[in-house]
């Protein structure tokens, strides 16, 4: 069981909830620090339900949550008005426009008329919707909607948002802007988000802690490059193509693997005979005249936890990201 | 990753609009935590009775949605203004206040018809139950708050144009303000049947809207299961005999209800059908709590 601490927004002990036969969440015991934090687990694994139980809209059949310190079964309504929720689903009506709505929903967390106005205007310019705020929503794009959902879900000033796969139907551009948007949400305007999710590429490249359910129980919660899941290897990540340091480094006698890295930056994993390889590393990067963008001990990636806890035959790639399923 | 600090974000360009190429940058424009005041569920559930309100008139939709509701209004004004302009020319009532209603009552019946659908239909089909829901309102405070907008606007309907023809008579007499006091039972009378009607008439369009996502199979159940309950009760009437057994049968078509109700008000004497006015009251606060009841069930689960 994980304690709670004073900086956990949400804290959960012994959390059931059963349809029927059916156990959704099985005696969830869990304390999630402010931040960004990934929900992470396949379909049927209890994201959703954990997600109702919060806001208050299920009632437990067992344990306790509360929320920004309230209690969710007794505090439901003060656990809503501080909570900011973008549905995975679309939910929008389509024959008003993006200002109108937004404002709407503002008054639903009991925000005097004038200031929801002022409030809605101000968010959907932070979500890049200054323009298009008074078009009908029924001519907006995908990406369009799911930023009028991000922006009903911030602007009644939310101390925790949750976003129940915020990048659902998105091409690859739009995933990337709103991963883009959630991330600058977190770190630019402060406000602690929730992401659930079963693509583990949006939890690793926003989140810096992770829950990951699986058919309704907690498999793991903790931060991402956690220095318990050190993997003995060194990352090396360069600011160029790798496959030549690689080589080099491996006519030195050292065990290397290329590693897929980003667009820009070109990554190795050396696994070290002693600290020394440190030493090499960074004279063989001078003498190759590459720039070092990083060179720390290599932690576990997200998948690579998935599969620990939850098991490589739940793994399976996919064009978009890769997939808990 | 690209990481942005806040003071990277905060140093761009305060007036330049987001670009699509720069689509989800976040710009200083001030955002804030709100730690303002939050004005409760009561300012929420009123909020979205007005919302409702604004919708099922089509304010701020195109102009087709305006075109149903307001012509019922041209034609309801109009209800009311005719009797009055003649009755200024000949001087005295050629209208009773029941008959009025009846005139009215048919206008009523397409304005619910054409309201509810648009109260409850739409959230439901376009799943926007899952974003209320999730604000600071409980399920019953939904429910409260569209029957609030569904008795608003019909009241608009059943009282206010007799309101205006009740104005237009005073404003006609000799002495207007004297002759307001003299009528004022008369005002509340048209008051407790305005409200009586619209409330009975709106949570059954509602409780029907209630089980359809569709508009328009909505606008059709409405239409089609009045003419359904009027005629299925003139058959029952006409083939039961006469006593309490059919006249009580009669309680269940809404014309009968709605006409004993004004009869009975203002002609306590000749009540139709001999059932006194609050029985058809009764009857009426009958099929609303069986509507809500309905709608709750619907609305807000056991769990």
């Amino acid at each position: 069981m994980l304690a709670g601490t004073s900086d956990s927004i949400i804290e959960t002990a012994g959390l059931t909830k059963r349809y029927g036969r059916q156990i959704a969440l099985e005696s969830l015991d869990l304390a999630v620090p402010h931040g960004a934090v990934g929900l992470l687990g396949a379909n049927g694994a209890g994201k959703t339900t954990l997600l109702r139980l919060l806001l208050g809209l299920s009632r437990p059949d067992a344990g306790t949550a509360t929320v920004l310190g309230h209690d969710t079964r007794r505090d439901a309504i003060k656990v809503r008005e501080r909570v900011g929720f973008m549905p995975e689903s679309d939910c929008l009506p389509r024959d008003t426009t993006a200002a109108d709505f937004v404002g709407h929903m503002a008054e639903m967390s009991g925000l005097p008329a004038r200031m929801a106005r002022q409030r809605a205007a101000d968010v959907l310019y932070h979500v890049g919707l200054d323009e298009e705020r008074y078009r009908l929503i029924k001519g907006f794009s995908t990406g369009m909607k799911q930023r009028v959902k991000l922006a009903q879900a911030l602007v009644h000033g939310p101390g925790v948002v949750f976003l129940d796969e915020p990048t659902n139907g998105l091409d690859p551009r739009g995933r990337d802007e709103m991963l883009d948007l959630i991330d600058r949400i977190h770190r630019g305007l402060g406000i602690a988000i929730l992401i659930s999710s079963h693509i583990l590429d949006d939890i690793e490249r926003v989140c810096s802690f992770v829950v990951i359910l699986d058919h309704g129980r907690l498999m793991l919660a903790q931060p991402l490059g956690n220095s318990n899941d050190d993997t003995g290897e060194i990352l090396v990540r360069i600011s160029s193509d790798a496959a030549l340091l690689a080589a080099r480094l491996e006519q030195a006698g050292l065990d290397v693997r290329l590693l897929d890295g980003n667009d820009v930056d070109g990554e190795i994993a050396v696994r070290p005979e002693s600290d020394l390889a440190y030493d090499l590393i960074r004279d063989m990067v001078a003498e190759l005249d590459l720039g070092l963008r990083s060179l720390r001990p290599r932690s576990s990636s997200l998948e690579e936890l998935y599969i620990a806890h939850v098991g490589s035959d739940r793994e399976r790639g996919s064009g978009d990201g890769r997939h808990a399923s | 990753m690209r990481v942005d600090t806040v003071s990277e974000v905060s140093a761009h360009d305060h007036a330049a609009p987001p670009t699509s190429e720069r689509y989800g940058e976040v710009f200083d424009r001030g955002y804030e935590q709100y730690e303002g005041m939050r004005l409760g569920r009561r300012h929420a559930v009123w909020a979205l009775t007005r919302y409702s309100m604004k919708r099922a008139m089509g304010i701020k939709k195109g102009w087709t949605s305006k075109i149903v509701p307001f012509l019922i209004y041209a034609a309801a004004a109009l209800t009311a203004l005719i009797p009055v302009g003649i009755e200024s020319f000949v001087g005295e009532e050629i209208i009773q206040y029941n008959e009025f209603f009846s005139t009215l009552y048919l206008l009523e019946g397409i304005f619910v018809a054409t309201i509810a659908p648009e109260l409850l239909c739409g959230d439901r089909r376009e799943n926007v139950l899952s974003l209320y829901f999730s604000r600071a309102i409980t399920r019953l405070d939904y429910l409260i708050a569209k029957i609030g907008a569904v008795a608003l606007l019909t009241l608009t309907i059943s009282f206010v144009p007799a309101f205006v023809l009740w104005l237009g008579r005073q404003l006609l007499a000799a002495a207007p303000l004297a002759s307001m006091w003299d009528n004022l039972p008369d005002l509340g009378r048209l008051l407790l049947s305005g409200t009586l009607i619209a409330i009975y008439l709106g949570t059954g369009g509602l409780m029907i809207s209630s089980f359809t996502g569709r508009k328009s199979i909505a606008v059709a159940i409405i239409i089609f299961g009045f003419f359904t309950l009027e005629s299925l009760v003139g058959l029952l009437q006409f083939a039961l005999p006469e006593g309490n057994v059919a006249r009580y049968v009669s309680l269940l078509s809404p014309t009968t209800v709605i006409g004993g109700l004004v009869i009975g008000l203002f002609q306590p004497a000749e009540p139709w059908l001999d059932v006194p006015w609050w029985i058809c009251a009764l009857a009426m606060a009958t099929v609303i709590a069986f509507a809500c009841a309905i709608m709750y069930r619907r609305y807000v689960p056991s769990n």
